[in-house]
């Protein structure tokens, strides 16, 4: 990069070698520097610096003047630091300066002015709490009647159902009359081999003819083979 | 055969001497009671030495030179310490050289003394807040008072009511020592 920028500057003279035929517009004029990233330049990898050598009355000359102005400096700045708390101290902007009767009086009137306040806020804090306790009331109060006709459709269904099962066990085979039922069963047994067309018409099978009175059953065998299976 | 000769190459140094480490670890009883010098501080005619006080070992860290923890007694410049100081940060400086004991009277009858400082108490201000404060305050001269915090390994001290200061610190280029005044030949 370095080298580039320096072929451009080396270039400035020509009429279009500014940035033109450059694909980067950086250009060092002042500075030409190498970026402090780099590492030191290969030619001076092995450069020793000279070590610049002082004398004697020069180093204690250079010595007397530092001290001389650096005592000089934080003197001036503990000058200026003093003025500041000085002005603070003496300035009556922020630091006002009460007898005991009135700092007295004025802490009074502070506290008055807290009670007062602190009665205001009781106030409203009264009025907020009364306001939600009512609303509490009022909510429980839906909440228990609700709860209530909850309870009583509950009961209503649950005795609807009991009257039904009531109304059913009338049908129940009962240890009584099991013999009954198994007889009637035997007796009239049902059979499901049938169609149904799209209008509802019922097409029996051939073999089952003793549910149906008008073709008789010739061979009742297979067919309760046919149901065994 | 001609004697091998060393070039040394590089940047050169005012160090002369070991690390700490490698004068300590080497003597008995991690030479404590052993003088030491710094030779930077060999450029004053005042005596300048430690005498060992403690040793504490410290682990080597990698890509460093190993330090140590040395509690010494400091002479600087022909003035005693007043506590004893620890030596670590500066420790690894290859600077450091042990006195051997026969030698050790040559620095203890060094007997030589810096002159005193003695600052002045109050002081000019500079010109333009010099200004800023006689147009407020209506005084002539007004001066301010020297910053000065005393500590132990000071050699300056305030002026004493009515003693006369050793040093001027006037705004200006003030009186130069005796040394330099070639530097203003033709100037002041």
């Amino acid at each position: 990069m370095l080298r580039a920028g320096c072929q451009v500057l080396t270039q400035t003279a020509l009429p279009a070698g500014k940035t033109g035929g450059n694909s980067f517009a950086l250009e060092f004029v002042r500075w030409r520097r190498k970026p402090r990233w780099l590492p030191v330049a290969k030619s001076k990898v092995f450069r020793v610096p000279e070590r610049k050598k002082q004398t004697e009355e020069e180093r204690t000359e250079l010595m007397r003047l530092h001290n001389q102005y650096k005592t000089q400096l934080r003197s001036v700045r503990q000058y200026l630091r003093e003025e500041v708390v000085r002005h603070e101290e003496t300035s009556t902007a922020d630091h006002i300066v009460l007898t005991p009767e009135q700092e007295e009086a004025e802490f009074q009137k502070c506290l008055d002015l807290n009670a007062a306040w602190n009665a205001r806020i009781a106030k409203e804090r009264e009025a907020r709490l009364a306001k939600e306790r009512e609303e509490k009331v009022a909510y429980v109060q839906e909440r228990l009647e609700a709860k209530q006709l909850r309870e009583e459709e509950r009961r209503e269904q649950a005795n609807q159902r009991v009257l039904r099962e009531i109304e059913l066990s009338k049908t129940y085979i009962t240890r009584e009359n099991l013999d009954a039922a198994i007889e009637a069963a035997l007796a009239n047994p049902v059979d499901h081999n049938f169609a149904i067309d799209l209008d509802g018409n019922l097409y029996r099978g051939r073999n089952t003819s003793q549910l149906t009175e008008a073709s008789p059953n010739p061979n009742p065998e297979p067919n309760q083979q046919a149901l065994s299976n | 055969m001609a004697q091998k000769v060393i070039k040394y190459i590089g940047r050169t140094t005012d160090f002369r001497g070991n690390t700490l480490w490698e004068l300590v670890s080497e003597l008995p009883n991690w030479g404590v009671g052993r003088m030491l010098i710094r030779n930077m501080f060999q450029r004053y005619p005042e005596p300048c030495y430690m005498r060992i006080l403690k040793v504490q070992a410290v682990d080597e860290q990698p890509g460093e030179v190993r330090k140590v923890r040395v509690t010494v007694e400091k002479t600087w410049r022909g003035v005693k310490q007043p506590k004893p100081v620890e030596i670590y940060s500066t420790s690894y400086k290859a600077d450091y050289e042990l006195v051997p004991q026969d030698q050790e009277a040559k620095y203890l009858n060094n007997n030589q003394k810096l002159e005193q400082v003695v600052l002045p108490t109050k002081i000019d201000l500079p010109p333009l807040l010099r200004e800023y404060v006689t147009e407020e305050t209506g005084e002539r001269n007004p001066q301010m008072k020297v910053h000065f915090k005393q500590t132990h390994n000071k050699l300056a001290r305030l002026a004493q009511e009515g003693e006369k200061p050793s040093v001027s610190f006037g705004v200006g280029l003030g009186q130069p020592k005796p040394v330099s005044s070639k530097l203003y030949e033709g100037l002041l």
